[in-house]
């Protein structure tokens, strides 16, 4: 559905994107990762055909991008790009007006958009008096009234609370089910890992991973990750290289991964003599291959 | 026939977002008609002439000066500062929305509270015995190229100058007053200095001021040569104004389409 090839965009001498390819198949979750300033957006940017890539092409269904392709995508932007004088309705009705939908046709579409983010009650609602997860999900509405092939949603969760978050993590997946194929961008590890089918991570423009979880689960070689919390970190440390277990810090957590794997009472038991405040294993998560990947976590 | 559509659905938004606030439209209703009554009796009682004949003639000045330079100058600038405020306008790009039907989008709903404040001003100006005595279709003519004219230069304003909605009245306020007074809107220019005078040949809102008083008074075509040197001139601005208007839309699209 999306492919996008060989990528590139300067702004002066800075490299924004360098050479990035992707592609997401029909009817697929794609999650884009990474770091604010990555060049995500500007991916976007490129894919809505309103800024043009120094180099590298980017196909919808085929085609090249371009006024043609317009109509062929719907993008929730981040920041909430609605018309807050206006109804629920007449922010739909408007948009599905300019990408070409008439009559009868653009009145059912709109009342399917509201049915779809649940939010028929609201019809005649001013966006402007609808709480914060309400909105975000006009923001979808409005990027799904034309019926789009490829959807892009640029961190739809951002800033909502757990519940909102939820009714949109729905609503997402009512839409791959449905055949539709999305763009993700999120901060949110979480988010990518319950929806995405392949996640591609970005930094400083260069797209430095690509794959399902499975795939970029081999970024780290264990089973597990075991967190500790001590007073005599040196000393747990050098007994966790004695045993063949690589360190790493995650924020101010101490972390080992187990390269097999070990039940609490028998790593306790391998740290014996090492006082030990707090343990415990997790399995390895997105974010922990995020951290591995864009070496935020760095060797201690 | 698809620009048709998208033209109407632009209009339709912004006069039913106008509609809702109420304010602005009130305000573009009360402004003309208390600027035509001020003016009509001033006139009436200072320079010794009819009330009738004081009203005939601030009727065109306080429509092109008061009402048309506020309202669809204005109301232009404000629509597209808004739109790039709250940044609505990034979606319209993202659309298959033409810039043409944009444009003639806001031309069409401003034009809309144009011909409304047009037919308040004169219905005001009637129980004052004014009559539209000249040829209406010219009139019409006038008062649309006069729209088209502040239009275009609210996007020029709106796209180029303007940065936020504060920056509006100022605008407005320091761009278009002194033109108003130099244009004859508020008081007759022969009450301006000579060096003055000089100025206002060269002032778009006298000849818009001046084309429809004449119209107004009794000419049925354009026969008459001040009439065709002012309507030369309204012309002359008014496709500058949609010239410079559409460069500095284009301009702005090339700034602002990045999400």
């Amino acid at each position: 559905m999306l492919t996008v090839q060989n990528l590139s965009k300067y702004y002066g001498d800075r490299s924004i994107l360098q050479d990035v390819s992707l592609h997401i198949p029909q009817g697929e979750i794609y999650g884009l990762l990474g770091p604010n300033g990555a060049g995500k957006t500007t991916i976007i940017n490129i894919i809505c055909n309103l800024i043009q890539p120094d180099r590298g092409t980017v196909k919808i269904d085929g085609e090249l991008i371009g006024d043609a392709t317009k109509s062929l995508i719907g993008i929730a932007p981040q920041d909430n790009l609605l018309y807050k004088g206006l109804t629920c309705w007449e922010n739909l009705e408007f948009f599905a007006t300019l990408y070409g939908l008439r009559g009868e046709a653009r009145t059912k579409q709109v009342r399917s958009c509201l049915e779809a983010v649940n939010l028929v009650d609201r019809s005649h609602s001013l966006v402007g008096v609808l709480s914060g997860g309400m909105v975000r999900r006009m923001n979808m509405a409005i990027a799904l009234v034309h019926h789009p092939k490829l959807v892009i949603l640029d961190e739809p969760t951002t800033g909502l609370d757990i519940e909102a978050r939820y009714e949109i993590w729905e609503l997402i997946g009512q839409l791959r089910a449905q055949g539709t194929t999305l763009l993700l961008t999120t901060h949110m590890l979480e988010e990518a890992e319950r929806l995405c089918q392949t996640i591609g991570i970005l930094k400083n423009g260069h797209l430095l991973v690509e794959g399902d979880l499975a795939k970029l689960r081999q970024v780290i070689p264990a089973e597990e990750i075991v967190f500790m919390r001590t007073t005599a970190e040196k000393n747990a440390i050098e007994r966790a290289r004695e045993l063949g277990f690589t360190e790493r810090h995650y924020g101010n957590d101490l972390a080992f991964w187990l390269p097999e794997h070990k039940t609490l009472v028998e790593l306790v038991n391998l740290f014996d003599g090492i006082s030990i405040d707090s343990i415990s294993i997790q399995p390895i998560r997105l974010e922990h291959i995020y951290i591995e990947i864009t070496q935020a976590a760095q060797p201690v | 026939m698809r620009h048709w559509h998208e033209t109407i659905a632009i209009a339709r938004r912004i006069l039913v977002e106008l509609v809702r606030h109420r304010q602005s439209l009130i305000l573009w209703s009360i402004f003309p008609i208390s600027i035509l009554i001020l003016i009509g009796l001033i006139l009436a009682e200072g320079t010794k002439i009819s009330t009738t004949e004081a009203f005939r003639v601030s009727a065109p000045a306080s429509l092109v000066g008061a009402a048309l330079f506020f309202s669809c100058l204005g109301g232009t600038i404000s629509t597209i500062v808004a739109e790039r405020e709250s940044s609505t306008l990034k979606r319209l790009f993202i659309s298959p929305l033409s810039g043409i039907s944009y444009f003639l989008g806001i031309f069409i709903a401003y034009g809309c509270i144009g011909l409304g404040q047009t037919l308040l001003v004169y219905t005001v100006a009637a129980f004052f015995d004014v009559q539209f005595s000249g040829s209406l279709i010219l009139g019409a003519g006038i008062i649309l190229l006069s729209i088209g004219s502040y239009v275009g230069m609210g996007f020029l304003l709106g796209t180029q100058v303007a940065r936020q909605i504060e920056d509006v009245n100022g605008l407005v306020a320091g761009f278009g007053v002194p033109l108003l007074i130099l244009g004859g809107a508020f008081f007759p220019i022969a009450f301006l200095p000579p060096p003055l005078l000089l100025i206002t040949q060269f002032n778009p809102i006298y000849h818009m001021n001046q084309a429809l008083l004449d119209v107004s008074a009794n000419s049925k075509d354009l026969s008459d040569p001040d009439l065709i040197l002012h309507f030369r001139f309204l012309v002359g601005f008014f496709v500058a104004s949609i010239a410079s208007g559409w460069l500095a839309y284009r301009r702005m699209l090339g700034q602002e389409r990045r999400l």
